[in-house]
């Protein structure tokens, strides 16, 4: 057998194979058929017994031998090493009818050397078909993989070149004029466009990118010139990273296929003992000739590929969908828990809101102070505050300290400086009653408050609003409506958190939540039912591990963090409802799927055993079983989410 | 460490189910996972195991290994 090329998809080499040995086997078997056609049917005998029988095993010896070596070797390979397949079963079924024919010679037995190379044949159709529906089933792969840019243009000693994609080196630059793919991920360095990401991230809005601008590579650049440093090569790239993800979730397994798994591996060495005993059976009661083809038809029609197909093939469609829209579904597991979930936990901050808190109100005095001190902070509402006060020049800071989850401290001139929400002026011992009124009015509007307190003595506060995403609203209607039970969890205080639950329709709120403590109040909502938890898979990487389901949105790049279940590519939370409807629509799918191949194999086995299926009719019922299975996973793409 | 093999000459869900049994039954291999459909296998192994014993238990069930990389 010809090796085959590695660039190439496997599927398009399969079915090249299996189409050639389909024309091949039909060729050869289609005068068997009419020959048998004319003298069973009509009773038109054109050659004698004796030549028609030898024209059958002279047809029928390429048939299975040639034609289907590639099985014959696989089948035969599993007696030997006792690891049986499918192909010990059609194997062993041929090889016996045909080897009936050279019985047959001496009138021992019934010829069935005919039948025979029409099992093979059926069998080649099937698996043909079969292939083609695989190939289609696994388009989204495919259609990744073919998306990478074949080449680069890059500067070279000022000199632009065009190089093959596999040459361009770290930080090298890259041009990308108009029209063109962004050949790997890199930074923009000059220049400004804006760029389609739909094919990774599924937004079809095209995005702004200028200088500092992270791209994709993949990502085509519409209407303006970029220099782009090229920041990740080869398999480190975003493109590389998803197709990675895909194939380690389409070749995962799904609990509920533990016990498909577990029948098919014991399948057919259960099918070989009780064809033996039908065989005898028969043998025994009636004679050598119906058991022989009775034994046949047992042989050939207990495959438990459909079995076997049910649940990789609609996880693979379903998967492979989840992909175009920007939905990774990284635990093929994770579509079997969704149906369970209840309850709907969203963190706050760049979940539901932007994650780009802003100043909006200022109270008191300190601002100066304060943007000094949170100079020193990443924490993006010390940034806002950073932004907002715009201090030509900062105070000098001593003693500096971060206060997880509630503010920070330091020394400015000698005297202590504390930031921070309402639970660090407590801890503090600082009075708030002059403040009352105003922080009262800035929790109602939903900003979260920083206190400024000199000396211990409050002397401001600053509003910071982080604004809600432009879908939240909607995608959070959509859950109520569903009938889950949608939650949100922040370190915000009661206040600023129901305003903010109050905007987008969230109907329960856990507020003061220290960033170690979330993933324990998931656990606590566990008691009451699956949680799914949906934040970003960086700070909230324990409350997603704790979830049921933990849905990690990503932005932009970050794709490859490894917490989980499901990842989000746009920051959008609609993502989330279209998440939990695929996992629904592709278990739903599996489910029928193995249904339907628990019945066909429930029904027709007894049938073959009662003797009551002809051999071919038996082949052909094997291969429809499968090719509907399969045929069936690829009509989930009809089903919208 | 996670591995990743790409197998040739599964044709069916059986054969995809033999290759997980052989390579589960190699030393230091904690995980795998062989889809029929990807005809790829994800392997969890100990730093210590060999690309080669990971090839020798496909090629046992008649399956041959046709790249291995780190995943």
């Amino acid at each position: 057998m010809k090796e085959h090329n590695h660039e190439e998809p496997v599927e398009d080499y399969e079915i090249r194979m299996w189409k050639r040995k389909l024309i091949w086997g039909w060729a050869l078997t289609i005068p068997i058929a009419i020959l048998m056609l004319l003298m069973r049917v009509f009773n038109i005998e054109i050659f004698s017994e004796t030549t028609t029988l030898i024209i059958n095993l002279v047809l029928a010896f390429p048939v299975i031998f040639i034609i289907g070596w590639t099985t014959l070797n696989s089948g035969i390979k599993g007696f030997i090493s006792f690891y049986f397949n499918m192909d010990s079963l059609i194997s062993l079924g041929t090889i016996v009818a045909y080897f009936t024919g050279i019985l047959s010679l001496f009138g021992l037995v019934q010829d069935y050397s005919g039948v025979a190379a029409m099992i093979m044949a059926f069998f080649i159709t099937g698996k043909y078909v079969e292939t083609l529906a695989r190939g289609r089933a696994s388009k989204e792969i495919k259609k990744l993989l073919e998306m990478g840019a074949k080449n680069a243009r890059v500067l070279r000693n000022n000199i632009e070149i065009e190089i093959p994609i596999s040459d361009v080196k770290l930080n090298e630059i890259m041009v990308v004029k108009p029209g063109e793919k962004i050949p790997t991920d890199g930074i923009v360095v000059k220049g400004e466009s804006s760029v389609d990401e739909s094919m990774v991230t599924g937004e079809s809005i095209p995005t702004e990118k200028k200088i500092n601008s992270n791209v994709i590579g993949a990502t085509i650049n519409q209407d303006g010139i970029l220099y782009v440093k090229a920041s990740k090569v080869g398999s480190d790239t975003f493109l590389a990273h998803i197709i990675q993800l895909l194939e380690e979730t389409q070749s995962s397994k799904i609990p509920i296929q533990k016990l498909a798994d577990q029948i098919t591996s014991i399948f057919v060495p259960v099918i070989l003992l009780i064809t033996l005993f039908t065989f005898f059976n028969w043998w025994y009661f009636t004679d050598l000739n119906r058991a022989i083809s009775t034994g046949v038809a047992v042989l050939v029609i207990a495959c438990p590929c459909a079995l076997g197909l049910a649940t990789p093939t609609a996880l693979m469609v379903g998967s492979g969908m989840g992909a175009k829209n920007g939905i990774l579904i990284r635990k093929g597991e994770a579509i079997q828990t969704m149906k369970e979930v209840k309850i709907v936990v969203f963190d706050k901050t760049g979940t539901i809101t932007k994650g780009k808190p802003e100043v909006r109100e200022v109270f008191g005095e300190g601002l100066e102070i304060a943007a000094s001190l949170e100079k020193l902070s990443e924490h993006p509402i010390a940034k806002s505050i950073v932004n907002y006060a715009n201090l030509k020049k900062y105070k000098d800071v001593k003693n500096f300290k971060v206060l997880r989850g509630r503010g920070v401290e330091g020394t400015i001139n000698g005297k202590k400086i504390v930031i921070g929400n309402s639970t660090l002026m407590k801890e503090n011992k600082i009075l708030l009653s002059k403040f009352e009124d105003a922080l009262y009015k800035f929790e109602n509007s939903g900003y979260t408050t920083m206190i400024i307190a000199e000396n211990k003595k409050a002397i401001g506060a600053i509003g910071v609003a982080d604004a809600v995403k432009d879908d939240s609203k909607e995608a959070i209607a959509l859950l109520n409506k569903a009938g889950y039970k949608t939650v949100m969890i922040t370190g915000d205080n009661e206040r600023t958190a129901k305003a903010i639950a109050r905007e987008v329709g969230i109907s329960d709120v856990i507020a003061n939540v220290l960033p170690e403590e979330k993933a324990m109040k998931v656990k606590e909502l566990q008691l009451q039912g699956f949680v799914a938890f949906i934040g970003d898979g960086i700070n909230d990487a324990p409350a997603l591990k704790q979830a049921n389901v933990g849905i990690a949105i990503g932005t932009g790049t970050d794709i490859a963090i490894e917490a989980g279940d499901i990842v989000l590519a746009k920051g959008s939370l609609v993502d989330v409802v279209k998440a939990i409807n695929l996992s629904k629509a592709t278990f739903s799918k599996i489910k029928q799927n193995l249904f339907w191949a628990f019945a066909y194999n429930t029904i027709a086995i007894p049938l073959a055993i009662g003797g009551v299926l002809h051999p071919v009719v038996a082949e052909i019922a094997m291969a429809l079983s499968s090719i509907t299975v399969v045929t069936n996973a690829n009509l989930l793409r009809r089903k919208k989410i | 460490m996670k591995k990743k093999l790409n197998i040739e000459g599964m044709h069916c869900a059986s054969c995809a189910s033999n290759v997980e049994r052989s390579l589960k039954n190699v030393k230091g291999v904690k995980s795998v996972s062989v889809g029929i459909m990807t005809k790829k296998g994800f392997v969890e192994v100990e730093d210590n195991v060999k690309d080669e014993d990971l090839i020798n238990a496909v090629k046992k069930v008649g399956y041959k290994v046709t790249g291995i990389e780190n995943a």
